[in-house]
């Protein structure tokens, strides 16, 4: 795989006026502010890795993520998280989200959360393991940002038990 | 995405976010980014691609380690086999934000010209 020297148009796969609506809400400034920065303390086959996505994924055993409320309040977003088993599988699943099509993960939840290619890397030595928990949000939070210490605090702390090193986000 | 990877990475963890949509960091600031032209809810790749998984993944891994300054976007070359029109990534029914702010949408289009 070759990294391109044409910078990917994220706006390409939307309909025209909301690429635009959504442009004008980023604006054309570069970002300015500080931004945090860990480097990874080992190489990457001796890190544990994990993986988060905001793609409201969630096990069968799990309460799904409300998209009731959101239907009657637009703006309103689920701010809670869940853990998933590094083992799972799309039978083991349920998926909510109400801005993308969601039949892909249920036939392949790697598309999003690729936990069985993470174990091949862990078994070719690429990385040093996969963490036994990976993790998911719902990733619409309209200009709210307490999503983070509701549910990424919680993640990092059994991060920070399961000796995470490293995450890889993915979001929908 | 980007607050939960700058949460992250405040806390000690090293983040990479594989996004369809890079300009967000302009928003944010995410720490460490690859870039791929893949639709919305499939970034890591097609369903039952192993290969192409592995490839979009391998080059996420390695901007944890090479990445050289906070900020830096890798964008990937592979190039998704459907038009947009064709790539069916929409929800089946308009989401509720859509709904609420559908007139200033349709505006934004406009005002763009």
């Amino acid at each position: 795989m070759a990294v391109s020297d044409n910078p990917v148009d994220g706006f390409r796969f939307l309909p025209p006026s909301l690429g635009a609506w959504i442009a004008e809400r980023i604006g054309a400034e570069e970002f300015k502010g500080q931004i945090p920065w860990t480097p990874l303390a080992k190489p990457l086959n001796q890190s544990r890795l994990t993986l988060v996505t905001s793609a409201g994924i969630s096990m069968k055993t799990d309460p799904p993520f409300d998209m009731e409320r959101e239907k009657k309040e637009g703006t309103w977003g689920d701010r809670s998280y869940r853990a998933i088993p590094r083992e799972a599988t799309e039978a083991d699943i349920d998926i909510r989200h109400l801005h993308i099509n969601t039949d892909y993960v249920l036939q392949d939840i790697n598309v999003m959360l690729p936990v069985a290619r993470m174990s091949e890397f862990e078994q070719e030595g690429i990385i040093g393991s996969l963490a036994p928990t990976v993790y998911s949000f719902y990733g619409f939070q309209w200009q709210s940002t307490d999503f983070v210490q509701e549910a990424i605090e919680p993640m990092s702390r059994k991060m920070k038990e399961e000796g995470v090193d490293a995450v890889i986000l993915t979001p929908a | 995405m980007g607050l939960a990877a700058r949460y992250l990475e405040e806390a000690g963890l090293s983040t990479v976010v594989l996004t369809p949509t890079p300009e967000f960091h302009r928003l944010v600031g995410i720490p460490r980014s690859t870039a791929i032209a893949y639709p919305y809810g499939r970034p890591v790749g097609q369903v039952g691609d192993k290969e192409g998984q592995r490839q979009v993944l391998f080059e996420t891994l390695s901007m944890l380690e090479n990445a050289k300054k906070p900020g830096e976007i890798r964008h990937l070359s592979p190039v998704w086999p459907e038009e947009p029109k064709d790539a069916k990534w929409q929800p089946p029914e308009m989401s509720p934000v859509i709904k609420l702010y559908l007139d200033d949408i349709r505006a934004a289009r406009r005002r763009k010209g």
